[in-house]
């Protein structure tokens, strides 16, 4: 270890920093300053046998499996705002900012990137390579939807850049989307262009019974989310338009959004299913007691637990994968018998191959994604 | 009607080798055992290969013909699966096609190939309204899926001009568009999931009903991989809530600039409507002269822009784009009154193109895509390009994200014509690239952009999508010389010497 210290020092020079709050202890943590000197460490890493665990603001650092590291590298040096198209409605910029910071500046031009919108410390790196959306999705899209080049520092050190900084593009296989939720299977995000939405006039809320029957009253509205506590239509549009919404919806119209604080407990999770599974998953939950959020249409439900002495988690996510949906966990003791993922996708073979056209040693986040890939 | 002359080639003794099965029929002992073995699978009449039978099968709308060794007509997933397997035994490459309305030569063998025809895989297998899905096989129609939807309020969003004819596997292959693309994205936004027959022959599901599927996300690198990386022949598609409301304007300018500066302008203000379409002069007299609707021929250019939504939104956005054009010098504003009128617009958009085939003897249509603020510097070069190679040029457009469809018509009986409009062609890409564009926003790159690929992306770019290419496909079999420049996995990538004694 010696001499590789003495090696990796010459080569992150001026990089090598101290461990990060919350992230394993390793021989090395690297924070690079921009993505050449990223693939460099990684093309080491590679030669060296050594593995990477990628860290960004550590906030979705309990997804997938554990990965045993080397080194990690952190983006946090990387947090560049690089090209901002903003009549073009784009925006290029590095891993390491943070969703708060790029959502604060777009805001100030009337435009978003539509990503989650609440997640204190989370970065655009770590969003984009966890694959998560906002709650805006259900008339925005996804996440994946979202990103039209992505600038990879793959595990065996090239840089490689897909896509396209252009709203519509189908020119060569679309890496940008593959990125989306590899969890740095594949190697470090060094930057994504985001495709922008302009910022509606008018923001709403408006409170109902029933957001089954509300999902269909509404015209395309932001969100509805439904908790232990409550049902929360969110709209945007025209002030005339989003009054309408509300006469639609029969309920009075509050001014403005606010989201709820993710539920936060021992075990976080994450149910995925069809749209129309969503009820009955919320009233399995609510019977328990768990706080949760539901994502009407959208088919996904964050949920938190204290207490998972039952095998109940197991069974719901039996009956998630039952529905071609499952049930993932977002963070979790470290002692749990929960799997992180439970049954592998049936295509995992083919990720595997894909994951060594790019980290061909296994060396980038080793192990993390479903089957240990 | 070809019976007769198909028996000949059916029976093995009778058949004179003519080399069409050059990778396959090596030995002399089964000359033409690959055919025969398809026969067993999918009977006689699923397997065509006389010449003449695929003269139907080797081309698609666009300009290049290819080579196919057989066509094939599987119905199931299961027979497209034992076709794959019976070429990779043989060493045939494979390619699938879906109704061959493509224009870059996607479904075009670049070497002879068996082609696997999706067309039968035309069943509507599912419509869920409440999760607002649809189950579909891949050769079902594009249109006929929001027709058999329509009913309840849902539809399909991507729209491309021969909706009517294209097949949804045939949109997969291509990451197709159309005009609604704009608010709501290209297809790859609208598939959810897939059933994949993959090079080795087996079936594997990508994607379900449920968001986020866990591991690597396949789903958007088989979109727009024009078969290369499997053949998809079932597909979950999102369906889109058909709108309350609808305003659909058509305004007229005495410029082509001056309409894509209305365009730039909208976008700019935040305004992202349904369709933003620009048309010149004389694609409107070309459209005029096929559909006989009353069109301004006498404008410069029009624009053709459609919101969406709620009817107060609606109002106040038609009234902001109202605004913006006249802002840009727009010479008339007109809405469409009623349905009847409004469908009218529509057919003469989408109507251009048939319009052009009845008119000119050939055409060629372009696809390349530029940055929205881009689009008036772009389409001045653009005709100045056309003009300077003295070709008859005419434009319809997606204006509102930047696709230009530069159209040329011409005569390739004219001897150089043809390179006369290659050359253009090349000469259009590469001012769209120094833009800030790309070479292609929907048609896709098939053969027809294959060897331009190095304007955008640099060997080591090129190289990370072959390894992909191989990570799906090993052995080359799935439509081989599409997509990537040919030596594009040549770029050597070399970790070095491992450091003295440093790996245990």
């Amino acid at each position: 270890m010696t001499s590789l210290r003495a090696e990796l020092a010459k080569l992150a020079d001026g990089l090598l920093s101290d461990s990060v709050p919350g992230a394993p202890e390793t021989d090395f943590t690297i924070s690079p300053e921009k993505v050449d000197d990223a693939a460099a460490v990684l093309r080491f890493a590679a030669k060296s046998g050594l593995r990477v665990l990628f860290w960004g603001g550590g906030t979705h650092q309990g997804m997938g499996n554990a990965v045993a590291a080397d080194v990690v590298l952190t983006t946090h040096r990387m947090s560049r705002v690089i090209d901002w198209q903003v009549e073009d409605l784009t925006i290029v910029v590095e891993p390491g900012l943070t969703v708060a910071d790029l959502e604060a500046q777009l805001q100030q031009r009337g435009q978003t990137a539509v990503l989650p919108e609440t997640a204190p410390g989370a970065t655009v790196g770590g969003v984009v390579a966890a694959g998560l959306s906002g709650w805006r999705r259900l008339r925005y899209g996804p996440t994946r939807d979202r990103v039209l080049e992505v600038v990879l520092a793959t595990g065996d050190g090239r840089v490689v850049r897909g896509g396209g900084r252009l709203v519509k593009n189908v020119t060569g296989y679309d890496l940008p989307r593959l990125v989306v939720g590899s969890l740095g299977a594949l190697g470090l995000i060094g930057a994504v262009c985001l495709k922008l939405w302009p910022l509606a006039a008018a923001q709403g809320m408006v409170e109902v019974a029933d957001p089954r029957v509300a999902l269909s009253n509404a015209y395309r509205p932001l969100a509805v989310i439904e908790t232990e506590v409550k049902a929360v239509v969110y709209l945007a549009g025209t002030s005339e338009e989003i009054a309408a919404q509300a006469e639609r919806l029969g309920g009075r119209l509050i001014s403005g959004h606010r989201w709820p604080d993710p539920p936060t407990g021992r075990w976080e999770l994450s149910l995925r299913v069809p749209a129309g599974q969503v009820p009955r998953f919320v009233d399995r939950i609510g019977s328990h007691g768990w706080a949760y959020q539901a994502a009407h249409g959208v088919g996904e439900v964050r949920f938190a637990v204290e207490d998972e002495g039952s095998g109940e988690l197991g069974a719901m996510r039996r009956e998630a994968e039952a529905v071609g949906g499952a049930l993932v966990v977002m963070r979790a003791p470290a002692d749990t018998d929960l799997d992180p993922w439970g049954v592998v996708p049936e295509s995992t073979e083919l990720q595997r191959a894909v994951k060594a056209a790019f980290d061909p040693l296994s060396i980038a986040n080793p192990g993390i994604l479903p089957g240990g890939i | 009607m070809l019976s007769g002359l198909s028996r000949g080639w059916l029976r093995p003794r009778g058949r004179k080798e003519d080399g069409r099965l050059s990778r396959a029929s090596g030995s002399a002992t089964r000359p033409m055992s690959l055919e025969s073995d398809l026969i067993a699978t999918l009977g006689p009449e699923r397997v065509h290969s006389h010449p003449l039978e695929l003269l139907v099968y080797d081309k698609d709308a666009g300009v290049t013909r290819g080579k196919a060794i057989a066509a094939v007509l599987p119905e199931t997933t299961q027979e497209v699966a034992a076709c794959v397997r019976l070429a990779r035994k043989y060493q045939a490459p494979v390619v699938a096609r879906g109704a061959g309305t493509g224009l870059a030569g996607g479904a075009v063998p670049a070497e002879p190939a068996l082609l696997v025809v999706l067309t039968r895989l035309n069943d509507i297998l599912e419509i869920d309204a409440e999760a607002r899905t649809a189950w579909v096989g891949a050769g079902v129609l594009n249109l006929d899926l929001s027709r058999a939807t329509e009913h309840l309020g849902l539809h399909y969003a991507p729209d491309p001009s021969s909706q009517a004819a294209c097949t949804i596997g045939g949109n997969v292959a291509t990451n197709a568009g159309g005009p609604h693309c704009l608010a709501e994205g290209t297809t790859v936004v609208h598939i959810l999931g897939m059933e994949m027959v993959t090079a080795t022959g087996d079936v594997v599901m990508i994607g379900s009903k449920a968001p986020d599927p866990s591991g690597l996300d396949l789903r958007g690198v088989v979109v727009g991989s024009e078969g290369t990386l499997g053949i998809v022949t079932k597909i979950l598609v999102k369906l889109t809530e058909n709108p309350p409301a609808i305003r659909t304007m058509l305004v007229t300018f005495d410029s082509i600039q001056a309409a894509a500066a209305a365009v730039s302008g909208t976008i700019a203000a935040g305004i992202v409507p349904a369709a933003l379409e620009v048309m010149d002069q004389p694609m409107m007299i070309a459209v005029e002269g096929f559909i006989h609707g009353d069109l301004p021929v006498d404008a410069a250019a029009v624009l053709l822009a459609e919101l969406v939504g709620l009817e107060a939104g609606v109002a106040a956005e038609a009234d902001v784009v109202e605004r913006i054009a006249i802002e840009a010098g727009a010479t008339s504003v007109k809405v469409a009154a009623d349905e009847a009128e409004r469908a009218l617009l529509w057919k003469a958009r989408k109507s251009a193109f048939g319009a052009v085939a009845q008119a000119a003897p050939d055409y060629y249509l372009h696809d390349t895509v530029v940055p929205r603020t881009k689009l008036v510097d772009v389409m001045t070069q653009i005709y100045a390009i056309g003009e300077s190679h003295g070709l008859e040029m005419l434009n319809v457009f997606h204006a509102g994200d930047g696709n230009l469809h530069p159209l040329v018509a011409y005569d390739a009986r004219e001897p150089g014509s043809e390179q006369r409009v290659r050359a253009a062609a090349e000469e259009m890409v590469r001012a769209s690239v120094a833009a800030g564009g790309s070479l292609t926003g929907e048609h896709g790159i098939g053969l027809e952009k294959r060897d331009l690929m190095g304007l955008v992306f640099d060997p080591v770019d090129l190289d990370a999508q072959a390894r992909l290419r191989e990570a799906f496909d090993a052995d080359g079999l799935l439509n081989p010389g599409k997509v990537l420049p040919t030596g594009a996995r040549c770029y050597d990538y070399d970790l070095g010497e491992l450091p003295g004694g440093g790996a245990q």
